[in-house]
């Protein structure tokens, strides 16, 4: 057997920066979070100000009185406050002349709901900061409730699938692309199975910063309240993918870009079968899912330009 | 009465400070099933250690071994894997193993 | 040494606000329009247009960013400043608490106006009363040069090793806010040499890039009741130290305001006033008139709100008879007003005397002189024995 002497050109990541987290960590198994929060610093630096509040990456982010889990300088915000907290510590390093780049890591709850405000202020003035949603579509930390970015058709505790009810009743808010339209110096969806993607991105978000606001849009499966098999959740997202579910698209300055486009996509059904929050599903939904997904890909693609 | 010596927050303000020493949990524990490598499959393209939510497939030179201390058997590792060279094994087989952890 | 005399222009309030923010030199300053403060917003933008400050002005879409911005800036290191009133302040509150909790030394003035609620564009103390237990410093002005001297007296308190504490400058909205009046600007060298101190100091922790500190750790268990303790002791700390303070600023600029209260002929008072403001100003006419008539009645200026003054009322108040509180805001659920259920918490020290509280100025109503002359006389007569009304809402009573 011959072993393979090259690695793909990602894992040279891995090796050069040092894990600032703690090996064991309170993240479900098979956490995609998980993943996304222990790559970040990999790419970006262990020197970076990571700015959160209260959703899943908290109990990991956050110090419990003076012991921490990570060796990241670290500040907790409020889920109002995320994009404001980075403004306020970015702005007083602009003041001093210092280089340092403020990275927000939330959820999609604090992102798309309640700390949208801040985050859409954020990118308006243009400041120099990084802001990383984590999607995992709902608020999980509180029980798995829905958020404005659960799509529509999931069920969630707050919109359980019943009799009556066939899950959430509307489609998802579309984060990244209201933050590109909001014009961000640089947006971008990234996921856990195309990780080489996900590593460009946020190189390029360390350039980007140079510029104004910075918005990446990380497509995360929650193993619990998907209720997928904790090893299927990097499938999951490769399939999200695949189906279009999920494009891989940046905008630089308002210019989009496919970063991987798919040449023949599968339908949405592959990917909605491997979610338990999506089994109650019937054919009917199943193609109103398809639709929703054609149609939301088509104004992506109409954004982008081909190369 | 309250002693000043006997606060452990060593400043005003809460902070955590983790430039010594870090907290962790015993994962390891945690684990229902054991990845399992047959090395003669395996063709070092490290996969499986880029996709390992704890990160905690250590580099072994020619193959890659998880560390037991924290791998929470999520069997990632195995599912990605394209030469199908791990195997998820129930935990309990490995109960008298000595070498455990 | 002696501060050099300060230029004087004729200004309003809120530009004689951010005069005082200006010369103070904050690193990051926010703040959001609101009647009746916005003027501050725009005079520091003004500055900052001009080249006159070189603090970083965020325009931020709201208060709650606004406090969220300066807590950020001020846990990095930073010298911040904020403004607000009413809504914004509750819009603000979560973030109010936490940057309290963090030990924030942030400046805020308010021009404080009626809460939420019932609609009112019009002045009233409901704002600041509602959030008295956020772990901020109050501090309640009564006219325009006294806002100027407290916001540069604020960064020595918020700022000092061992205060860390956020502090809430006040003053009336709509009245001290758009009055223009004479004030005195201080010198920059004059205000930096007054704030020079705080460089003398132990350096309070910030935020390092790449160093693992976290800003906002979880209080577990003792941990938690260790750090909600060492807020409040600090609380404590701060009320001898803002006399300190202001001790300082007089011998150097020749103006004080005797710190936590100021005192008008209280040492031979038998009956005393209390009232925090602007009102202030009126009572000490109305004090006047009536000690002309031979009642010996005194008034004290409560200054400091928060913490609340306690000692140095117990001995202002002590062998008074009978004390009349004037409250421009509500205690909901204590019929009477928030300031003099607080003096009756005083009563195991200054012994049991009638304390008649008097809710007056709501929604930007006047409080006249011949209010006060009336609440005077209830006082007076309730220290001589006589039956008297606990409650009065003094414009319902018309
Ligand atoms: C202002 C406010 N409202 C509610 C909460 C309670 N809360 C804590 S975590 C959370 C959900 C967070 O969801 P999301 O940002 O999507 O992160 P996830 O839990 O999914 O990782 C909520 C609602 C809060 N912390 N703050
Ligand atoms: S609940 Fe979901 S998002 Fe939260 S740690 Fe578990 S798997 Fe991850
Ligand atoms: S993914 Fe499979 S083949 Fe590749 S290194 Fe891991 S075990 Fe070996
Ligand atoms: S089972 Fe999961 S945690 Fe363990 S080594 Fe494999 S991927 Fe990592």
């Amino acid at each position: 057997m011959t072993k393979q002497k090259k690695k793909p050109k990602i894992y040279d990541y891995f090796k050069e920066t040092e894990d600032p987290y703690a090996g064991g960590v309170a993240w479900c198994p098979g956490c995609t979070l998980e993943l996304t929060a222990r790559f970040v610093p990999k790419v970006l630096g262990n020197d970076i100000i990571l700015v959160g509040c209260p959703c899943c990456a908290a109990p990991v982010l956050y110090g419990q009185n003076l012991g921490t889990w990570h060796r990241l300088s670290y500040f907790s915000s409020l889920m109002t406050g995320v994009a404001s907290s980075a403004t306020g510590i970015s702005r007083y390093y602009r003041k001093i002349g210092r280089d340092a780049t403020v990275v927000c890591f939330t959820g999609d709850g604090c992102s798309a709901d309640v700390g949208f405000q801040p985050l859409s202020g954020a990118a308006e003035r243009n400041e120099r900061i990084i802001y990383i949603t984590y999607d995992n579509e709902g608020y999980m930390n509180t029980g798995y409730q829905r958020s404005s970015t659960t799509p529509m058709g999931a069920s969630t505790s707050t919109t359980p699938a019943g009799t009556i009810s066939h899950g959430k009743p509307t489609p998802a808010k579309n984060v990244p692309l209201l933050m590109a339209m909001q014009g961000a110096a640089y947006a971008a969806t990234a996921t856990l199975s195309h990780l080489d993607d996900f590593a460009r991105k946020l190189t390029k978000a360390r350039q980007k910063i140079k510029e104004g606001f910075v918005y990446i849009h990380v497509f995360s499966p929650c193993v619990m309240g998907w209720r997928i098999e904790a090893d299927m959740s990097i499938q999951v997202c490769r399939m999200a993918v695949r189906t279009n579910y999920f494009p891989l698209w940046e905008a630089e300055n308002g210019r989009f870009r496919l970063t991987h486009e798919v040449s023949s996509p599968k339908p949405v059904q592959e990917y909605l079968r491997l979610i338990r929050k999506f089994s109650h599903l019937k054919e009917t939904e199943i193609n109103e899912f398809q639709q929703m997904v054609d149609r939301k890909y088509a104004v992506i693609k109409r954004l982008c330009v081909t190369e | 009465m309250v002693h000043n010596d006997k606060f452990m927050f060593p400043y005003e303000g809460a902070w955590s400070d983790g430039r010594e020493k870090l907290l962790c949990l015993d994962t390891g524990s945690w684990r229902v099933n054991r990845p399992v490598l047959d090395k003669e499959k395996c063709n070092y393209c490290s996969l499986c250690a880029l996709y390992c939510p704890p990160q905690c497939l250590k580099d072994m030179g020619d193959h890659y071994a998880p560390d037991l201390d924290y791998c929470k058997g999520c069997g990632i590792c195995a599912r990605e894997c394209p030469r199908g060279a791990i195997s998820m094994m129930p935990e309990g087989e490995f109960a008298d193993d000595s070498a455990k952890r | 040494m002696i501060a050099q005399k300060g230029k004087k222009m004729v200004i309003t309030g809120n530009a004689t606000a951010a005069y005082g923010a200006m010369l103070c030199r904050p690193d990051v300053a926010t703040s959001y329009p609101i009647t009746p403060m916005s003027e501050v917003a725009e005079q520091l933008s003004a500055f900052r247009a001009n080249g006159l400050m070189e603090t970083e002005m965020v325009e931020v879409e709201g208060e709650n960013s606004a406090m969220n911005v300066v807590a950020g800036a001020s846990m990095a290191g930073g010298r911040t400043f904020t403004a607000t009133s009413s809504w914004g302040l509750s819009f603000m509150y979560d973030a109010v608490q936490h940057a309290a909790g963090f030990r924030a030394p942030i400046v805020m003035v308010i021009a404080n106006r009626e809460a939420p609620g019932i609609l009112a564009v019009s002045g009233g103390q409901q704002d600041i009363i509602s959030v008295r237990d956020a772990g901020w410093i109050q501090i309640i002005v009564e006219e325009g040069q006294e806002i100027l001297d407290t916001i540069i007296m604020a960064y020595r308190l918020a700022e000092d090793y061992d205060i860390q504490l956020p502090v809430m400058v006040n003053y009336d909205g709509f009245y001290l806010s758009y009055m223009a009046t004479a004030i005195e600007i201080p010198e920059q060298t004059d205000v930096d040499h007054f704030l020079a101190t705080l460089k003398e100091q132990p350096k309070r922790q910030v935020l390092e890039p790449g160093v693992a500190l976290g800003c906002g750790t979880h209080g577990i268990e003792k941990g938690f009741v260790e750090l909600r303790y060492r807020q409040c002791v600090a609380m404590e700390r701060a009320a001898a130290k803002l006399d300190e303070i202001d001790r300082e600023f007089g011998e150097l600029f020749g103006r004080s305001y005797g710190g936590q209260i100021e005192e008008y002929r209280i040492d031979d008072a038998d009956i005393v006033v209390v009232a925090s403001g602007g009102v202030a100003g009126t009572a000490k006419v109305a004090v006047d008139t009536k000690r002309e008539q031979g009642i010996k009645v005194g008034l004290i200026k409560l200054r400091l709100f928060r913490p609340f003054p306690r000692q140095r009322l117990v001995e202002a108040l002590n062998g008074k008879k009978a004390i009349g509180v004037i409250d421009r805001s509500v205690g909901f659920g204590w019929d009477c007003g928030p300031m003099a259920m607080e003096l009756r918490a005083l009563t195991p020290e200054i012994g049991i005397v009638p304390i008649l509280s008097y809710i007056d100025g709501l929604a930007n109503l006047d409080i006249t002189i011949p209010h006060i002359e009336r609440a005077i006389d209830e006082v007076q007569s309730a220290a001589l024995g006589k039956s008297y009304q606990e409650v009065t809402w003094i414009p319902l009573e018309e």
